[in-house]
């Protein structure tokens, strides 16, 4: 076998249930790969070795004990920086918990746990989940695999990096307005938002109560197919969680398409689109279209009032939850995250009661008029080639930077109103080599559908096995 | 400076105790001019029985049934 670090979550977790490989071996790989990379990258905050080690090889005596093992038994894995775990940093990208220690742990991280995955560090991240680029005035910038001047997205941007680098087998990211998405894109990767409600967000740093989401990032769709059947599900603890019943998704990846309606919006989706990306996804439909999916352009109803009461929801709760901090140490935010507050505290009640109370409407009124004529939603996750860091670093560039800034996440933020599960995977790459993301959004509650597309898509491309060229090979074992 | 913007920081001011962090939060407390006037085009579409838990019965209604 060759890197272990390069096989995908599911082949890992499969060689070591299988006493194929051991836990310590996938551990040792990672930890290879991560050192000879992360200099460059930046994408980890901290790390456990020590910790993890333990795990591993506790991991690898249950398989020599036959003992009955989970679906990730034996995975090391890294997340970004805002998921609790009792007595371990948490982060949250900020000076403000530069060393905090939470009492608690988060469900999907026990979750995680009992299907037998462990943790050996936390990941970079954008200041409080703040930001769609990576940017971070605390812990530094997190850097793109694939050429690294360029963003790696947002918010959830050492988990996009870490995956692709390959020292990273799955991190959990977490998605206000694109910022799982938006990393798996701009890094290569797969990753997916769920339903609204879908997945506890017990223990993971608030943004937004209404509009946060908790997903993996991994290489293959298979790999987010085989976590979310893991982490999704109601949890006493969160009372906002789904009791909707959880499906083994990985079952559903069948590869077959047939008959799947697809739309690709008319308006908004492609508006300013870069010709390469346009392309790219073109490319896609016509490989979805060979699995015999239909293809139809359709102008989707309502953009204009999910943006406006979108805006507002977000804005305001994130104020709300940092107005304390706000008052007695705004200088301790990046300006960009603090600036970015501020309007919000001027934010009538009345407009942000008025967006929530519109949020089910306009879903009824777009699901009765997108979901009658199609099963799912194609476009691109970043219209855009990607942007440098450097021309999307508002704190020091000119006003016009927060132009490119915004783009970023201009077709991610309309799902998180509409609360629809949505997965990004890789489709090609941009003039400058960066990864070019595919988005598919389903109805409410269809994470099957939009990975069983998902996977359908990568079964007839490589993208997702493709390596950065900033990772060295020859890190044998 | 607008008089929309002094008095955007006042009333931030007064409600919160909060003064503007750097030029960042006084451009886009400015641009609050424009979150007004997208308001102003969805006037008249709030229908009074519209209220914020609807949301969750709206994900129920409108869910796949079958993948």
């Amino acid at each position: 076998m060759s890197d272990l670090a390069d096989l995908s979550m599911t082949e890992a977790a499969d060689a070591v249930r299988a006493g194929e490989v051991t836990s310590v071996a996938l551990l040792e790989a990672c930890w290879r790969r991560m050192d000879a990379v992360n200099p460059l990258l930046n994408a980890t905050i901290w790390t456990d070795r020590a910790g993890a080690m333990t795990s591993a090889e506790a991991a690898d005596i249950a398989v020599r004990n036959k003992a009955k093992l989970g679906v990730l038994h034996g995975v090391p894995m890294m997340h970004k920086d805002m998921y609790y775990q009792a007595g371990k940093l948490s982060t949250c990208g900020s000076a403000l918990r530069r060393d905090w220690r939470p009492t608690v742990t988060a469900t999907v991280i026990e979750r995680l746990a009992a299907a037998g995955a462990y943790t050996f560090g936390g990941l970079n991240m954008a200041e409080f989940a703040q930001n769609p680029t990576g940017h971070n005035k605390t812990f530094g910038d997190c850097h793109n695999p694939w050429n690294p001047p360029y963003i790696t997205g947002g918010s959830s941007s050492g988990s996009g990096a870490s995956v692709a680098a390959r020292f990273n087998y799955m991190a959990l990211g977490s998605d206000t307005g694109g910022s799982i998405r938006l990393p798996a894109s701009a890094n290569g990767v797969s990753g997916i938002k769920p339903t609204q409600t879908r997945v506890s967000r017990y223990g993971v740093m608030p943004l937004s109560f209404t509009h946060d989401n908790v997903g993996p990032l991994a290489r293959t769709a298979r790999d987010c197919a085989r976590v979310m059947t893991v982490i999704a599900g109601h949890d006493p603890r969160d009372p906002t969680s789904a009791r909707e019943p959880v499906p083994d998704y990985e079952a559903a990846l069948t590869g077959d398409i047939r008959g799947l309606r697809i739309g690709v919006p008319a308006n908004v989706f492609f508006d300013g689109a870069d010709a390469p990306v346009v392309a790219a996804i073109d490319a896609a439909l016509a490989v979805l279209k060979t699995r015999g999916a239909t293809v139809t352009r359709l102008t989707l109803p309502l953009m204009d009032a999910v943006a406006a009461y979108g805006g507002i929801v977000s804005r305001v709760e994130a104020a709300t939850i940092h107005a304390e901090w706000m008052r007695t140490d705004p200088q301790a935010y990046g300006a960009h995250i603090s600036g970015r507050m501020y309007p919000g505290y001027a934010i009538p009640a009345p407009y942000y009661v008025e967006s929530l109370s519109r949020r089910g409407p306009i879903l009824k009124a777009f699901a009765a008029a997108v979901f009658s004529q199609v099963d799912v939603l194609v476009t691109p996750t970043i219209r855009t080639c990607l942007p440098t860091l450097a021309e999307t670093d508002i704190d020091h560039g000119p006003p016009s930077t927060e132009t490119k800034f915004m783009a970023v996440s201009a077709n991610t933020r309309p799902f998180n109103y509409l609360g629809l599960p949505v997965i990004s995977v890789p489709c090609g790459f941009d003039p400058n080599g960066c990864p070019i993301g595919l988005q598919i959004a389903g109805r409410p509650f269809a994470e099957a559908r939009v990975m069983q597309v998902a996977d359908a898509y990568q079964r007839d491309t490589d993208y997702h096995t493709q390596r950065p060229p900033s990772v060295p090979l020859g890190l044998k074992d | 400076m607008s008089t929309f913007l002094t008095d955007t920081e006042a009333m931030i001011t007064t409600w919160h105790g909060i003064s503007a962090p750097n030029g960042t939060g006084l451009r886009l407390a400015a641009e609050l001019a424009d979150t007004i006037a997208a308001f102003e085009k969805l006037r008249g579409t709030l229908v009074f029985e519209d209220e914020p838990a609807s949301f969750e019965a709206a994900l129920q209604a409108t869910k796949e049934t079958a993948a």
